[in-house]
């Protein structure tokens, strides 16, 4: 029966079976799986690779401008702006939107075919637009101009990297006439201006691209390197959508992170300050002809602020790319006449000239830093105990330790000296004695106290390091280091940093406090809040007060004795303190010395401690002791002179009292009174009373006239002339030249011409005293009566070893 | 005229205004607003910003959105008159219909037709619409009018082959498999898949085989059939891909869209930016950034894609949730649909129906490669959602006359 109907075919029950399983077989497959993949493909999509897709949407939809923040300006301890940032513009093209501005679809012919010659015209039509248009506004390149626009995949080509806003008014107009603003547009951008040109251009640094820094300048060198992070704030963003043609989007879908402007430096560097270091620097330099530039460092030795720090050659911050220093010019120069400018060792040279104009040697470079050394090794004995401010050393010219017998500069020996005078003549036979008491171990431990071994941790960006002796304290204290446990006694065989020299003295005249040299005193955001203030970090004490105290009282004899060796840096009325040093470079056999004075004022209370060095000033032969004109080549006298003046004008500046001894008062100035008609004897008793010497010309007994008039100021120990019945001469005479005159001569000179001596620098009858430079220059036609200022010098000879 | 008291009515009458099923009509009305609110949104700046050039909207941006609107609330409308209809008329009217809209498609080719875009698809009769819209319906009233009484034959004594002959042989071999019964449904189809090729139109024959393989396998045609035609269909499309340059330039674009972005990849890759930039969450209602230019046809075909950016994975799933109820329900009702015309016809318009929601969002995804097969309820196109709505109205109509389960 069954089988009957099979083989009939179908029953209506059969049928409509088949119809249900058919039915329900759909619901699964087209109901449900089928949308299984679809869900899946979505959730590849929109999860798996949501993050591909979107970057791809932000790509094409928005237009994502950076908002440079606010560089941070930085102002020097008075408030004057060193370097602040200012807004450029980059002119940016991108040639894929200028190819996509052009719409394929609309070109087509007749048929509503594409026709691509036409398509193509308009395209070269656009780009010739835009060359045209750049080439006449900005005067570029025409060919590289198509270069760069046909390389259609780019979107992003800066074509001009810095715009001021006053050149970007035509290009504007250009943009906007032919609605360019898709594919060429002008982008904010930040370039940093140093309103002082070179003034502390190592200090602050300057900005350039690095390898990490991407697009953006970041600061290279100085407090723009190390303060990169406080100056530069946080980049804001703005971005805006755009649609499919580049316009701006209907929806305000913008996106602003605000741009968080850096915070201002504010430095403990003084520009007044800083400059004077660098004309110092620059005057010596020409003077002595010196070789391999130099440094200087001005601190407060109290706080351990940089008050200034100079270097030279140095650059100019707003370009720092190009060669400042005229004497590195000169060379390239006759090297490009020489090879061309195109040739290997032309570009070596540059790049050599400009790794050393960046290189600010009184931080990065080391140096052996002679005799200054000296007062810290005399403070460690004196704090050791070992020897006493009255004790006695005999120098006999030399000292034999292990196999060497080491000199004395003078060969012939000091003789018999107080400390202080092994001090005042620089004398190495009794820094030996002092160091053989002092014995290695402790000697070790105060070059450690002193911070010689670890960077100071001033707040600059490439502090170098110190250089000692390969076998560290081991070698140092054994039978091995005893000869240089000699010649450290007077600063030679180990290099360190001119900051860590500076540093360490600082602590010795500050009443032995190792303090961290700083330059920035204090940090404040865009509203003026401080955010960072610097407090006085004083690393250990090394010394005691006492000792630091007795130091100082030395280190003025040093300068204000009458024959001691830093006698070219006194200034009447500055208590100078200070200690010159005449380093010999053992590394090199050019004979080249560095010639360095370390100075503070006043010596009771030091306000400024100033380390001025010339390394390698000319010679007038190879190892010859002198220059070309006749110097004796040491820290007395080429540094010292510098130093003097430097510290007296940094004093000045600072409005430190002057303070004046006895015998200065006496030389210092006076004003002339009236006297002219007045009886001889009665005008001669007026003028003593004032401490003026008088002498007369012609015969009679009442002053006709008198010179100079009465109210100029002129020095104390100065002779007027009072005429009795003659004329008082009114022609003009010519200044002689008194270079090379000892102080007596140049004042007979002046005074037979009616002129008046006032003398500076180095006073007192020293033998070889000698005029340096005069007020006003030779040659130049005078009235009678004027004053000459003249500053003398005395030959020091004075070598931390032989 | 006063309605007929129920008791006047014949049986017939009776079920006929039975009540509609009220998840599925729910479905398509959230469905159809739904359609109608992201139509709005992806619509709204290509017609603020009057792309297609082929309209003028005046820079109104919510041109398209009132277009659809006002065909949304006729179709509603349609959709419960078609509803109220007792659908037992169709299984007589389906034989003119299939001819009347046999008819329309090949009056396309008279000058009465229009062509866009290279192809000719649309009759100008005071207002414009695709005869292919009415074609797919068409094919499967008529197809589940014949099938559905299929069994009936079997009642009737099976025809008398002359053993002796070969022809009697063969005949009776042929209706054996089941061959000669196929033979009138083969002829029709292949006419319309002419006709429609002739246009071209590569969606409309795909989804009027889509309609008509449903209604043919649910009323019980031997599988191999299906296995056979699918090879055919296969093979056809394997030779077409690997053969004609225009078809493999599409399969390159499809499986690598990033090749060729200022051509035919161009599109697919926008559509995956705009989903796959929508993330889980979306980027919020309206806020599609693709439908700004960057997106072609985005309030068209590709409405999904925009869906996907602004509604976000999540957003995505409750539609493609919500069409898959849909789908499911249809088929609950062609299960218990009272006869075999009311099962077929529902088979057939849903299936028609999923195919299209399949492929549509499978081509926006970047799972199949491009056909132009628009989302029901999403897409704009005024008469395609009058008829869809149409179709909707003959399943509810069926759903009436559906008996309730007696309660014990």
């Amino acid at each position: 029966m069954r089988k009957s109907k099979q083989s009939q075919g179908r029953t209506p029950g059969q049928g409509n079976r088949s119809l249900f399983r058919r039915t329900v077989f759909l619901l699964g497959i087209i109901g449900i799986a089928a949308f299984i993949p679809l869900v899946v493909q979505l959730v590849r999509l929109q999860l798996v690779q949501h993050d591909y897709w979107e970057e791809r949407a932000a790509n094409q939809q928005t237009q994502d401008v950076a908002v440079n923040a606010g560089r941070g300006t930085i102002y020097d301890s008075q408030g004057r702006t060193l370097a602040r940032s200012g807004t450029v513009y980059q002119l940016i093209l991108s040639p894929r939107d200028v190819l996509v501005s052009i719409k394929e679809d609309n070109y087509k012919d007749e048929e509503g075919n594409p026709d691509r010659a036409a398509y193509e015209k308009a395209v070269q039509e656009q780009r010739e637009l835009i060359v045209d248009g750049l080439v006449k506004i900005l005067g570029l390149d025409e060919e590289d101009l198509w270069k760069r626009i046909e390389y259609t995949d780019s979107a992003y080509d800066v074509l001009v990297k810095e715009m001021e806003e006053e050149d970007t008014a035509q290009i504007r107009t250009f943009i906007s006439e032919n609605r360019l603003s898709s594919m060429l547009y002008l982008a904010p951008a930040s370039k940093r201006y140093y309103p002082h040109s070179s003034v502390g251009g190592h200090i602050l640094g300057f900005m350039a691209y690095t390898q990490d820094s991407g697009s953006v300048k970041v600061g290279a060198q100085g407090v723009e390197a190390l303060y990169q992070d406080v100056l530069s704030g946080a980049t804001g963003r703005v971005v805006t959508s755009k649609t499919g043609v580049g316009t701006e989007m209907l929806s305000s879908y913008e996106e602003y992170i605000d741009a968080e402007n850096g915070g201002d430096l504010h430095l403990t560097v003084d520009s007044t300050i800083q400059s004077m270091l660098e004309q110092t620097l620059e005057e010596g330099i020409k003077t002595y002809n010196v070789k391999k530039g130099g440094f200087a460092i001005a601190l407060d030795p109290s706080t351990g602020a940089v008050l200034g720090m100079a270097s030279s050659p140095n650059f100019d911050p707003n370009s720092y790319a190009s060669v400042f220093d005229q004497e590195l010019l000169d060379e390239l120069k006759s090297l490009a006449e020489e090879y061309g400018e195109d040739s290997d060792e032309y570009n070596q040279a540059v790049s050599d000239a400009l790794n050393l104009q960046w290189r600010n040697k009184a931080l990065s470079d080391t140096y052996e830093p002679g005799s200054t050394f000296k007062p810290l090794v005399v403070a460690a004995a004196l704090e050791e105990g070992v020897i006493s401010p009255n004790d006695h050393f005999y120098c006999d010219g030399g000292q034999q330790v292990a196999d060497w017998f080491i000199t004395c500069h003078k060969r012939a020996g000091h003789g018999d000296q107080t400390l202080t005078q092994v001090l005042e003549n620089s004398c190495n036979d009794g820094m030996m004695q002092i160091v053989q008491k002092l014995g290695a171990d402790t000697f070790w431990d105060y070059l450690e106290n002193y911070g010689l071994f670890d960077s100071t941790g001033i707040d600059l960006f490439g502090e170098g390091t110190s250089v000692f002796w390969p076998g560290g304290k081991d070698f140092f204290t054994s039978i091995y280091g005893e000869t240089s446990v000699a010649t450290a006694s007077f600063g030679q065989t180990f290099k360190i940093t001119p900051i860590q020299m500076a540093t360490a003295f600082a602590s010795m005249i500050n009443g032995g406090h190792l303090l961290e040299p700083y330059v920035v005193q204090s940090v404040s955001d865009d509203d003026g809040n401080s955010t960072y203030y610097h407090q006085v970090q004083e690393v250990r004490q090394v010394i005691s007060e006492e000792t630091s105290s007795t130091l100082r009282g030395m280190l003025e004899s040093v300068v204000a004795g009458p024959s001691a060796s830093g006698r070219n840096a006194y200034m009447a009325g500055y208590r100078i303190g200070g200690k010159t040093g005449t380093s010999q470079k053992r590394d090199e056999t050019s004979g080249d010395l560095i010639c360095s004075f370390m100075g503070f004022a006043p010596v009771d209370n030091p306000k400024v401690l100033v380390l001025l060095a010339y390394d390698s000033p000319e010679q007038s032969a190879s190892n010859s002791n002198y220059t070309p004109s006749g110097t004796y080549i040491s820290g007395g006298n080429i540094a010292a002179p510098m130093a003097g003046q430097l510290l007296a004008d940094i004093l000045d500046y600072m409005g430190v009292e002057k303070q004046y001894t006895t015998d200065e008062l006496e030389a210092s100035d006076t004003t002339m009174i009236n006297v002219t008609g007045y009886e001889l004897t009665v005008a001669k008793g007026l003028l003593t009373d004032r401490g003026i010497r008088c002498r007369t010309v012609g015969s009679g007994n009442t002053v006709t006239g008198q010179l100079p008039k009465s109210g100029v100021t002129i020095p104390g120990s100065s002779t007027v002339i009072l005429y009795l019945g003659e004329e008082v001469p009114t022609d003009k005479v010519k200044a002689p030249n008194l270079s090379g005159l000892s102080p007596s001569e140049a004042k007979n000179t002046l005074e037979e011409m009616g002129l008046f001596l006032r003398a500076t620098g180095v006073t007192g009858d020293g033998t070889s005293m000698e005029a340096l430079s005069q007020s006003i220059a030779a040659g130049t036609e005078v009235s009678p009566g004027t004053v000459v200022e003249v500053r003398f010098v005395s030959s020091v000879i004075d070598y931390a070893d032989q | 005229m006063r309605k007929k008291a129920k008791r006047d009515l014949t049986v017939e009458q009776q079920l006929a205004r039975g009540p509609l099923d009220l998840p599925y009509l729910a479905l398509v009305l959230l469905l159809t607003a739904i359609g109608l609110i992201m139509l709005l949104s992806a619509s709204y700046a290509s017609a603020y910003y009057n792309l297609d050039p082929s309209v003028n909207t005046h820079g109104n941006p919510y041109y398209y959105f009132m277009g659809q609107l006002k065909f949304a609330v006729v179709g509603v409308v349609g959709m419960y008159v078609v509803s109220k209809i007792d659908y037992q008329w169709w299984r007589g009217l389906s034989v003119f219909a299939l001819a009347f809209s046999i008819l329309l498609l090949i009056l396309v080719f008279t000058p009465l037709g229009r062509s866009s875009n290279g192809a000719r698809r649309w009759l100008d009769i005071g207002f414009s619409f695709q005869p292919s819209e009415l074609v797919k319906v068409a094919v499967i009233l008529f197809f589940a009018a014949r099938l559905s009484k299929r069994k009936d034959q079997i009642k009737a004594p099976p025809k008398k082959w002359n053993q002796r002959t070969l022809r009697g042989r063969m005949g009776a071999w042929l209706e054996k498999i089941g061959l000669l019964e196929l033979i009138p449904y083969a002829i029709i189809l292949l006419i319309i898949l002419f006709l429609l090729y002739k246009q071209p139109h590569m969606s409309g024959m795909i989804l009027v085989c889509s309609g008509a393989a449903a209604v043919l396998f649910a009323s019980g045609i031997r599988l191999y059939w299906f296995v056979g035609g699918g090879a055919l269909v296969g093979g056809a499309l394997f030779f077409l891909i690997t053969q004609t340059e225009y078809m493999t330039a599409r399969m390159q674009s499809w499986l690598n869209p990033g090749s060729d972005l200022q051509g035919d990849g161009y599109q697919l890759w926008q559509s995956q930016i705009a989903i796959g930039s929508g993330g889980l969450l979306g980027l919020g209602l309206g806020n599609s950034r693709q439908k700004y230019m960057f997106l072609p046809e985005e309030h068209n075909d590709f409405v999904f894609a925009i869906v996907c950016e602004e509604l976000g994975l999540i957003g995505a799933c409750l539609i493609i949730a919500l069409f898959a109820l849909l789908i499911i329900r249809g088929y609950w009702l062609a299960l218990h649909a009272r006869d075999r015309f009311g099962s077929l016809m529902i088979v057939g318009i849903n299936t028609q129906l999923a195919a299209q929601v399949i492929l549509n969002i499978g081509v926006v995804t970047g799972a199949l490669p491009t056909t132009g097969i628009s989302l029901p309820f999403f897409s704009y196109g005024g008469t395609a959602l009058m008829v869809q709505l149409a179709e909707v109205g003959l399943i509810l109509a069926v759903s009436r006359q559906i008996v309730a389960p007696k309660v014990e």
